[in-house]
């Protein structure tokens, strides 16, 4: 069963003369250990498609089904659980929270997904150790680089072992080399505890992440060809487990 | 969820004084004006509290000391003591009397302390002679500082002029206290021959105070008392002048509280709307980040009333000490009310801010 499969899914915004296509009939699936990178311009709909993968917006057609359940037959408290427990979003402006250290942030999503304090703090230490990060769990998000910022938004993203990661544009406040270094531990590490990853944006430099890099265009896929994730990953990754195992 | 809120709270420190100050400015103005009603409704009651008596026996209609003017005859009092049941009653004679004083009026409610029938003493003389001599007067400690009488000083009381010979606790009430005289200097001042203002009765052990109530006012022109009764008669004039400006002052202290909660929690949900939007899109759910902002204001709340609770404390003691008239009891009861009143100004106050957070749109997390 795939993690993600969109099916025929449209977005209009507005109604009438002043209605806007942002997706049309767009059609992707997304397997456990995939790594899909959707590129495209800007306003080419790619961040919709991503919110609507995502379950924070609902489409206008179609469907889209997380591990098999259509996401149209969910609540907004399910569809809540259903991002905390099989989604890790990666923004592109990181988007930690400012009053929280970096240990602390990747407790967020665990302490709300109703582990203890003590059990949260030693997962959030641990993720953030393998992300090397352990000389900055006490930090603030002020004090942090861009690219450790981005690490622990990647861990925050892991803390509760999604099926499914989003990265929205993670590269787009890094420098090149931080960006790409990112973006591979993003993609290493999901390809160790094979998770599905899509990422979207418009750096070409990404496409050493990607298994796939599918191409978006005034709202509609226009092409799909191989990542090169592969000739980058394989050496650094062990045999990728099965993700149904760790549940 | 507490940590987020404790954390929110601390990361803006002059919001969390801000918050805490108006708190704490509003727990300390209810504390403190409940405290004064408390103080005044106790001081009213607490003489009438000492005075030995089952029943108290006033003319028909009068209901207190100080509303109604209850005279009676003493044979009215030779009379009751007849009645089955009814094991003594001795005349209570008192009445609110003036004088000036350094271009001041003051006001004393006159008191015959009748040694022979152990009727009208002070509750407790704290300096001085604890029985007044002929042309002496007992006035209260409170009257006594803040009008500066010494022992010695001389009064001039309707026509007479008595000399202070001591200091009494217990009997300020507001606008006069009470003063010990005399009998026979009282009968002077007051002008009653032949007559009182009340009886003091007590019941026999073993006769059924209801009944023996309802023998004394077979005579129309009484009216019996319980003590309780009359004591909470007393009382009720704090309540009936003060409760209404009291009430209002209440809700101006929790208008207060409530307004800068509010206030503080409501722009610090604007300020971080974005990561609440960030919260809600990586699936913490509505009700858990309402938990958040409520936290945060009751966290607000309790801290300041912690230290508005702090400073009534201290503004009553100190303010006592200054100003005798100020006289507070802050009781457990209140306490415990007012922490509820304002954990509940917490609650409400957040009400505004969920609101906003409830309109947050996840979505806009992925807007950069």
């Amino acid at each position: 069963m795939s993690v993600v499969a969109v099916q025929d899914v449209s977005k209009t915004f507005g109604t009438g003369h002043t209605a806007v296509a942002a997706v049309e009939h767009v059609s992707l699936t997304v397997d456990a250990g995939d790594i899909v990178l959707v590129m495209g311009p800007s306003g080419s709909g790619k961040t919709t498609l991503l919110s609507m993968i995502g379950t924070l917006m609902r489409p206008t057609g179609g469907r889209i089904l997380i591990a098999g359940r259509d996401t149209a037959d969910l609540g907004p408290s399910q569809l809540s659980a259903m991002r905390l427990r099989e989604f890790g979003f990666v923004f592109q402006t990181f988007n930690l929270l400012s009053a929280l250290t970096a240990e602390e942030n990747v407790m967020m999503p665990l302490i709300a997904a109703g582990a203890g304090r003590k059990q949260a703090r030693m997962k959030a230490r641990a993720a953030l150790e393998q992300l090397q990060l352990g000389h900055r769990l006490r930090s603030l998000p002020r004090d942090l680089s861009g690219g450790e910022k981005q690490r622990v938004a990647i861990a925050r993203s892991l803390a509760n072992e999604p099926r499914l990661i989003l990265a929205d544009e993670p590269t787009a406040n890094l420098d090149g080399k931080t960006g790409r270094d990112v973006t591979l531990l993003l993609c290493q590490t999901a390809c160790i505890e094979n998770r599905a990853v899509i990422i979207v944006s418009h750096d070409q430099r990404l496409r050493v992440a990607a298994k796939r890099v599918v191409t978006i265009e005034d709202g509609r896929l226009t092409a799909e060809e191989p990542g090169e994730h592969d000739q980058h990953c394989r050496m650094h990754a062990p045999e990728p487990r099965s993700h149904e195992n760790d549940r | 969820m507490l940590f987020l809120a404790l954390k929110n709270l601390v990361q803006e420190k002059t919001r969390l004084l801000i918050s805490v100050g108006g708190v704490a400015f509003s727990v300390l103005l209810i504390m403190s004006i409940q405290g004064l009603y408390q103080g005044w409704s106790n001081k009213i009651g607490e003489y009438i509290r000492t005075v030995p008596a089952d029943y108290w026996i006033t003319q028909t209609g009068a209901t207190d000391m100080f509303h109604t003017p209850s005279v009676l005859p003493l044979t009215v009092g030779e009379r009751i003591a007849t009645v089955d049941g009814v094991a003594a009653a001795k005349p209570f004679s008192g009445r609110r009397v003036a004088f000036e004083h350094n271009g001041r009026d003051i006001n004393l409610y006159v008191i015959a302390d009748d040694t022979e029938n152990n009727v009208g003493a002070p509750a407790r003389v704290v300096e001085g002679k604890p029985v007044p001599g002929k042309g002496e007067i007992i006035i209260d400690r409170v009257v006594a500082r803040s009008e500066n009488l010494r022992i010695g000083d001389s009064i001039p009381l309707a026509g007479r002029t008595l000399k202070v010979a001591g200091y009494s606790e217990g009997g300020y009430i507001l606008s006069f206290s009470f003063a010990f005289t005399t009998k026979e200097d009282a009968e002077s001042i007051l002008q009653l021959p032949g007559a009182t203002n009340f009886f003091l009765v007590t019941v026999k052990a073993g006769s059924n105070a209801g009944d023996v109530a309802e023998r004394i006012e077979a005579d129309p022109a009484v009216d019996a008392i319980t003590k309780d009764r009359f004591v909470e008669n007393n009382t009720n004039i704090v309540r009936d002048t003060f409760l209404p400006i009291i009430l209002v002052l209440l809700l101006i202290g929790i208008a207060v509280g409530m307004t800068v909660i509010g206030l503080t929690i409501f722009t610090s949900t604007i300020e971080k709307a974005r990561e609440y939007g960030v919260l809600k899109a990586i699936g913490v759910t509505n009700l858990q980040l309402y938990a958040v902002v409520v936290e945060q204001a009751i966290t607000a709340a309790v801290l300041g009333y912690l230290l508005g609770a702090g400073l009534a404390l201290a503004v009553s003691a100190a303010a006592g000490s200054y100003v005798p008239e100020f006289i507070t009891e802050i009781r457990w009861w209140d306490a415990g009310w007012i922490f509820a009143v304002t954990v509940a100004m917490a609650v409400v106050s957040s009400l505004l801010p969920v609101r906003r957070l409830a309109r947050i749109d996840p979505a806009e997390v992925f807007r950069s």
